[in-house]
């Protein structure tokens, strides 16, 4: 509760400057240990039935690599500015922290609007959830990378707006410093998606 | 719960973070990801060496990204980094058993 | 029109929530109920006691269950449960048995206890605590909806796919158990990382980890188990869901996809499932035989060591559940020596235990009664264990009545007879009254009794050839015998759970309260006051090392020496949201099971507007001022 007897100023860490802070921080790290298993079983489902695409297009011939290349850039980029962010609530600037997070957010929804017209496309190549086997495994994954994106960008908007209203402190503090911490989990999910699904995927 | 012992001292001030410091990262990550596409598009080196290679830029890629953007690097991440570690060995094991016996 | 008539009422629902275009008097008179105190509690005790209840409804109706099957088994070619009946019996007695008997029993133990005893005022989320129990309330009320509303799920508690897709079984039946489990599940991971948290974070001064009592050790193994094992389960019933609602191909071989997929995955959290309900066990029997010999446990860092190390190893022994799939001898030796290896852990467990008691100052109170039945009972499982883990071996077992032995060994002789000590045991700090020594001496003399006569023939029924989850046998192969006493043993086991019903009964009638320490306990739980206060603690207490509440009391202290002044403590508030966020889960995981995706849709929609109250909620709780304790303490 030590809302009121933390003294604010630059340079020190809010968002574990509390008890409730210290566990939520703790907690986000935990959950994403879990999150690592999630994914971890979706690769494995995705890896063992790639191969399975009964008479329909395979990886190889729908994967675009400069579709691929953009995306990633996308949420890698995204992921820098994330950083500044926190750097910039670290300062306890809070213009700063909500340009970079507004940048974040739009790199988010750029991702997306790239994922879905990718979708799109692959549908219109015979390549659908129903399709095959491969198909299934590779929406799932994918998919659910990109529910998380989703959820990601609702989360951080939401926080924004909380850390426009009530300012940076020890309450708002911790919820930003975590919604990095997801935003940064799920750029670690895309390098292994990137590299094992789109790259493995035109190898062949 | 922070009434509990320790929990109102002040923390500790801390050196302001250098930007420099996620930029070479950040371009380090960047560099790593052309390089594994590199690796599939244009034939550097033989194809049973993409794989290995790939899945060690996106290892070293997620290891800058854990200990620089993600904070892992300062001090009380102990627990952060058993927890994780320990993470990643299930998945690795899940994802073994679940390619290598179909 | 179904569809649109729940739209409506679930609009208006959120609809006044929002606007408060309710009756306020109403809600202000509501608030002051009992039933509102307990549903928006964030109390730990108070969760706790739910989910500890909520354990013991669902454990009588999966006994109530298991009795149905032991009836129809009772001579050959009985008539009463058979076909699709007697498949769902035997799922549900499996699925309602380990999600939502052993595991709330084993969450309401926690919960009540684990905070006490390392000294601290309240979890590290009080409203995650809250949130997980109502999930697991939703989760388990749904599956078991199938009982009324189309069919029960009916393809055994594993449900194995090709058998659990569409083609083999049509209607809502698995449905139910995707969905429920799929709720339930989400409120067990958020209950293990908030355990977890709390164990790590809220230590009381002096309260190292390798001065916590076993009981809580074990949670904190188990709480890492729980993290890193539920995951696999929520994918495994994700890829279903989506095989079965939505014409996905994960399962189905003819459109590339893998049966073995589902294997893997359900036993990837299959296993660790099993160490998740025996570790709380065996923590549970530690401290209770350290209590009743009057000894410090012996071999306390070794205990500690094995723990870890089971917990290490659950991980990467699922493949002992798949030995016949055919995955080939080299799999198949890896796992079988990664499988008998975990015998060594629990051989150091079990000699600790009985070190523990030799040369100690015995004595017999029925929660002791119960841990030194476990001794041998749960051997004797782990011995047939190290039998099913040859895969040769297992290949003549498999399938049979002695694996139905084995597991009930290990999860009855275990975790069920831990839990009923544990109930003993710590009945006095949950409920302030003590449970009758006299009606559980019978509880436990019947439901012993009872329970080697049911299980111990079954290994022989097995060898004998008769193969599980089928409905009935043939008469005159030397199968009758051996089942009828099966059946015996199963009524007695009943009757003594009956006798414990009434037993409990008693105690909440009873007006005597129970003593603060009514068995010279020695970790810091029994140095709160009984009824133990929402605080828990006016001052934090100071531990000095193992058995810390022991060692002051060896000291000439009747007290612990407080680690703070007396000083004002924060409390948090209670919350409704839970209950609204499992409620909306609950509608939309029904509206797929009824094949209404708007439905369904509204739910998740629901669940997200929750969020968002919840996240624009800036309630931080309140103070209780050290007056207010002064008066507290003096009253009692």
């Amino acid at each position: 509760m030590a809302h009121d007897s933390v003294e604010i100023k630059p340079g020190v860490h809010l968002e574990t400057a509390t008890f409730e802070g210290k566990n939520k921080v703790m907690g986000f790290w935990m959950f994403l240990g879990a999150e690592t298993v999630l994914f971890a079983c979706l690769f494995g489902t995705y890896l063992a039935l790639r191969n399975q695409t009964v008479n329909g297009p395979s990886g190889a011939d729908l994967f675009d690599p400069v579709l691929v290349a953009v995306a990633t850039a996308i949420l890698l980029f995204s992921s820098l500015t994330s950083v500044f962010a926190m750097m910039a609530m670290n300062k306890l600037d809070k213009k700063g922290m909500l340009f970079w997070l507004g940048v974040t957010v739009l790199l988010g929804l750029s991702f997306l609007v790239l994922e879905i017209y990718e979708f799109i496309h692959y549908i219109h190549e015979g390549h659908t959830f129903m399709s095959s086997a491969f198909g299934s495994s590779f929406y799932a994954l994918v998919g659910t990378h990109g529910a998380h994106v989703t959820f990601g960008i609702i989360w951080i908007s939401t926080i924004m707006y909380q850390a426009w209203k009530w300012g940076i402190n020890t309450e708002t503090a911790p919820k930003l410093f975590v919604s990095s911490l997801y935003w940064h989990f799920i750029d670690v999910v895309w390098v292994f998606i990137f590299t094992l699904v789109y790259l493995l995927g035109m190898v062949g | 719960m922070a009434d509990q012992n320790t929990s109102n001292t002040q923390p500790p001030e801390h050196k302001p973070e250098s930007k420099m410091k996620h930029i070479v990262s950040f371009g380090a990550m960047i560099l790593l990801t052309v390089a594994a596409f590199v690796l599939v598009l244009r034939d550097v080196v033989p194809v049973v060496w993409v794989l290995p290679l790939m899945l060690g830029f996106a290892v070293i890629q997620v290891l800058l990204q854990l200990f620089t953007f993600m904070h892992l690097d300062q001090k009380g991440s102990f627990y952060y980094i058993l927890f994780i570690a320990f993470g990643v060995m299930v998945a690795v094991i899940s994802v073994t058993g679940l390619v290598f016996m179909p | 029109m179904g569809t649109l008539l729940i739209m409506i009422v679930f609009g208006l629902f959120f609809a006044a929530i929002f606007t408060g275009g309710y009756n306020n008097t109403l809600i202000q008179r509501a608030r002051k109920t009992t039933a509102w105190d307990w549903l928006t509690s964030v109390d730990h005790k108070k969760i706790g006691v739910m989910y500890f209840m909520a354990g013991i409804f669902y454990f009588v109706v999966g006994g109530l269950e298991a009795l149905f099957m032991r009836y129809q088994l009772l001579v050959p070619g009985n008539d009463a449960f058979v076909g699709r009946t007697f498949n769902e019996l035997l799922t549900m007695h499996g699925t309602t048995m380990i999600f939502f008997a052993a595991m709330p029993l084993i969450f309401g133990l926690i919960n009540v206890v684990m905070p006490l005893q390392i000294g601290a005022r309240d979890v590290a989320f009080p409203f995650l605590n809250s949130l997980g129990f109502w999930l697991f309330f939703f989760g388990a009320l749904l599956t078991n909806m199938g009982w009324i509303f189309g069919g029960a799920p009916d393809a055994g508690w594993t449900s194995y796919v090709q058998l659990a897709l569409n083609e083999y079984s049509p209607g809502p039946g698995v449905d139910y158990y995707v969905l429920g489990l799929q709720i339930a599940g989400a409120g067990t991971t958020m209950s293990g990382i908030n355990f977890l948290v709390t164990i790590l974070n809220m230590r009381t001064k002096g309260m190292s980890l390798l001065r916590m009592p076993m009981f809580t050790w074990t949670s904190l193994i188990t709480s890492v188990l729980i993290i890193f094992a539920m995951p696999p389960l929520t994918i495994a019933l994700l890829l279903l869901m989506m095989d079965r609602l939505f014409g996905a191909n994960f399962f189905d071989h003819v459109m590339g996809g893998s049966a073995v997929l589902w294997e893997h995955l359900f036993w990837i959290f299959g296993h660790p499932e099993v160490y998740i309900v025996v570790l709380p066990a065996f923590g549970i029997m530690s401290d209770i035989f350290s209590t009743f010999s009057k000894k410090k446990l012996f071999g306390y860092n070794s205990m500690v060591f094995a723990t870890s190390l089971i917990g290490f190893l659950g991980f990467m022994v699922w493949v002992h559940h798949m030995f016949t799939v055919g995955l080939g001898p080299v799999s198949n030796s890896i796992f079988a020596i990664a499988t008998m290896l975990i015998a060594i852990p629990t051989g150091i467990k079990v000699f600790n235990w009985l070190f523990t008691m030799w040369g100690g100052e015995l004595t017999f109170p029925v929660a002791m009664k119960w841990a030194i039945g476990f001794i041998p009972t749960f051997v004797i499982g782990g011995m047939t264990g190290i039998m099913l883990a040859a895969p040769p071996a297992d290949f003549q077992y498999q399938d049979s009545y002695f694996v139905v032995a084995h597991f009930h060994y290990v999860l009855i002789g275990g975790t069920v007879f831990a839990l009923l000590a544990g109930a003993y045991y710590w009945w006095p700090k949950m409920f302030g009254k003590m449970l009758s020594e006299r009606l559980g001496n019978w509880h436990f003399w019947l439901f012993f009794i009872g329970f080697h006569l049911t299980f111990f023939p079954q290994h022989f029924l097995g060898l004998f050839g008769m193969p599980r989850r089928v409905f009935t046998y043939e008469p005159n192969v030397g199968l009758e015998y051996i089942n009828q006493v099966s059946t015996f043993g199963a009524i007695l086991m009943g009757i003594g759970t009956i006798i414990f019903a009434w037993n409990m009964i008693q105690s909440f009638r009873s007006k005597k309260i129970a003593a603060a320490d009514p068995w010279d306990g020695r970790s810091l739980e029994w140095a709160t006051q009984t009824p133990v206060p929402f605080y828990n603690f006016a001052q934090l207490p100071e531990v000095r090392g193992v058995d810390a509440f022991w060692l002051e009391k060896q000291a000439g202290n009747k007290e612990m020496t407080p680690a703070e002044p007396l000083g004002k403590i924060h409390m948090p508030s209670g919350s409704h949201i839970p209950f609204l966020m499992s409620i909306a889960l609950f509608v939309g995981g029904w509206g797929l099971i009824a094949r209404s995706w708007q439905i369904g849709v509204m739910g998740l929609l629901a669940f997200g507007v929750t969020m968002f109250m919840r996240s624009f909620d800036r309630d931080h709780g309140f103070y209780v001022k050290p007056k207010e304790l002064l008066d507290k303490e003096a009253k009692s």
